[in-house]
């Protein structure tokens, strides 16, 4: 088990040099004048650009920034900001903005979680009955409808008919954060009570359970004690997943709320040109991915001790 | 009594040369009882005519409507703007002054061509490279690989990039589309390919000389369809999300080309207050892809062999 740990990690960081490499090329394939403002454009000559950038190691042959960004990481130092706030140290910004993020990230996982399950749970135990089918509908209508039009409906009926504020505000993060958090929720309330609903008719349909009821268990023992337990196994597998991706901040939802969070953070910073930013964020967003899967592996495992990784031969 | 019912049970007939090329055949034709699996659905057909009808009627829309979109940009006239639907106006008018009925309707075709062409590019590109990650054993650590690396870098990042480098056209975001969303695809058929590809009547049909494209078109893909045509009908509800989404932020098509996403960023500001710019667009483009994603669903259970008779 450990040595199967440590190779995992060993090649989960490898996968993090490569896609932190890509996104560094991919970067300096934008054109330099993104590094400017468009008041800058206009007014710099092109000997100050030249300057700016040089002062900046924009310039430098493109293998040895590479070699200089490997250093960085080696050093957990991630530079400088740039554009975004300038001067101020990369982890810095990135920290202000990830407290907010990972605020509504928690809260909405939570109540995703609890919803998803029990509303699965409801659907099973009403299985082909109106709940079930109301259950069915919703997550349908989740999965088929845009989220764009989903927020703009949670939004709507958010702040014409129960009056909550229709953006986020630093002022009143209690009150202004309901809608960002149902509108994250949305999508995974569905996810939870599909799994959960079709791993526990699964389990319904096997032998044991037929055993059980032969012996004369209760309904109530069944559900709880053998279906929902071994229902339960596989879906734990992608709560660490989503846990992290929804720290990581929902682009959209905190675009669409002006949520100050580090969603809009990465296509700011592309757009900025704002290097170090951009190759720390995908590194963080490479690095969570990873763990991510792999803490869900383990979870699993701890949970049901049946479930061996090293016989595996993972794709990863 | 019992004698002569054993004898009328078996009689000897005589040698008939037509009887002896009689092969077993059944009627069956796979795409025959997929269709009569469909159709016994009445859901999904009536979600299938509603889906089709909305497709035709966003043509019939915007020729009986009673502003062209080609006019509409110089139509901007501020005295006219948050005109409540009439008689006029079906939709009624933007923050611009300009006939809503005909953004919305065009968006709804600018989404669905999208999401068509897409949704076909993405299933070409991703049998074809599913079939060879799949069949070819020495390419598959090579594509796994890729597949891992393409996939762990957050596909926003690819799609700011090429905004910013390309700009925003229909075709860039097309092809945009199709060469990121090629993947899953290729996943789920090479995961299935994998499963098929030593079955022992493949193996017959290698030992037999058989080309390897025609073992995969004719032993292993009719076992796909089922899948691929699930995959199909996710992928025309997600990728008129994830334009939606791209558009929005600003990543996706231009000002020029109105799609939903255009439509909603333009009316997020105003919608609080006039919901009727909300209502018709996400009533209209929720229908589409509801009803397209049940008749997917539908489609592919029809298509599952093992649901045959």
């Amino acid at each position: 088990m450990f040595k199967y740990t440590i190779k995992r990690l060993l090649q989960s960081l490898v996968t993090v040099l490569i896609v932190g490499t890509i996104v560094f090329l991919l970067m300096r394939m934008l054109p330099t004048d993104y590094f400017f403002t468009e008041d800058q454009l206009m007014k710099l000559t092109e000997e100050q650009k030249n300057e700016q950038l040089l002062a900046a190691g924009l310039l430098d042959p493109i293998p040895e920034q590479l070699l200089h960004f490997y250093g960085q990481i080696v050093r957990f130092d991630f530079g400088k900001s740039r554009r975004i706030q300038s001067g101020v140290d990369v982890i810095k910004v990135i920290g202000s903005k990830f407290t907010v993020s990972m605020r509504l990230g928690v809260i909405s996982l939570v109540i995703s979680l609890i919803t998803g399950v029990i509303l699965g749970i409801i659907q099973t135990l009403n299985k082909d009955r109106l709940l079930d089918h109301v259950g069915t509908a919703y997550t349908i209508f989740v999965n088929a409808v845009p989220s764009l039009v989903s927020y703009s409906l949670v939004l709507v009926f958010g702040s014409r008919v129960l009056g909550l504020p229709s953006m986020y505000s630093t002022r009143n993060p209690s009150q202004s954060s309901i809608l960002p958090i149902v509108c994250l929720a949305l999508a995974s309330i569905a996810s939870y009570a599909l799994w959960t609903r079709r791993y526990m008719v699964d389990e319904l349909n096997k032998d044991y359970i037929r055993l059980a009821r032969v012996k004369g268990l209760s309904s109530r023992e069944i559900m709880t004690r053998h279906v929902f337990k071994n229902a339960f196994v596989p879906l734990v597998q992608y709560i660490p997943a989503s846990f992290l991706y929804t720290i990581g901040g929902s682009l959209l939802v905190e675009r669409f709320f002006s949520v100050p969070g580090m969603g809009p953070l990465l296509t700011d910073s592309i757009q900025r040109y704002d290097t170090n930013v951009v190759q720390t964020l995908t590194i963080i967003y490479a690095a969570l991915g990873i763990l991510g899967v792999f803490l869900g592996d383990v979870l699993m495992m701890i949970v049901d001790p049946r479930i061996k990784l090293t016989g595996k031969e993972g794709t990863r | 009594m019992e004698k002569k019912n054993k004898e009328d049970l078996f009689r000897f007939v005589e040698y008939s040369p037509e009887a002896a090329e009689r092969v077993g055949y059944s009627d069956y034709s796979y795409w025959k009882s997929v269709f009569q699996n469909f159709l016994k659905k009445k859901s999904a057909v009536v979600m299938a005519f509603i889906f089709f009808g909305l497709v035709i009627f966003s043509f019939i829309a915007l020729a009986i409507g009673k502003y062209d979109y080609a006019t509409l940009v110089h139509q901007q006239d501020a005295a006219l703007a948050f005109t409540s639907p009439n008689s006029e106006f079906w939709f009624g008018t933007d923050n611009l002054g300009r006939d809503y009925w005909c953004q919305v309707w065009y968006a709804a075709q600018t989404s669905i061509k999208l999401a068509l062409i897409v949704a076909l590019g993405e299933c070409v590109v991703g049998v074809t490279i599913g079939c060879i990650w799949g069949y070819v054993r020495q390419l598959d650590r090579f594509l796994t690989e890729l597949y891992n690396i393409i996939n762990n870098v957050p596909m926003i990042i690819y799609m700011t990039l090429i905004a910013l480098l390309l700009g925003h056209s229909f075709f860039i975001m097309a092809v945009a589309l199709i060469a990121f969303g090629w993947l899953t695809m290729a996943r789920n058929v090479r995961n299935l390919v994998l499963m098929y590809r030593d079955r022992e009547y493949n193996l017959a049909s290698r030992c037999l000389g058989t080309p390897i494209w025609r073992v995969l078109v004719k032993n292993i893909l009719p076992y796909l369809i089922s899948i691929i045509i699930l995959r199909l009908a996710l992928s025309i509800p997600s990728t008129i999300a994830l334009e939606s989404t791209l558009s929005y932020l600003g990543l996706g098509l231009g000002i020029d080309e109105p799609s939903l996403g255009i439509l909603l960023r333009n009316a997020r500001n105003y919608f609080l207050d006039y919901p009727y710019l909300l209502v018709f667009p996400a009533v209209i483009v929720s229908l589409i892809t509801i009803t397209f994603y049940l008749v997917g669903n539908a489609f592919s259970d029809a298509a599952d062999p093992r649901n045959h008779v």
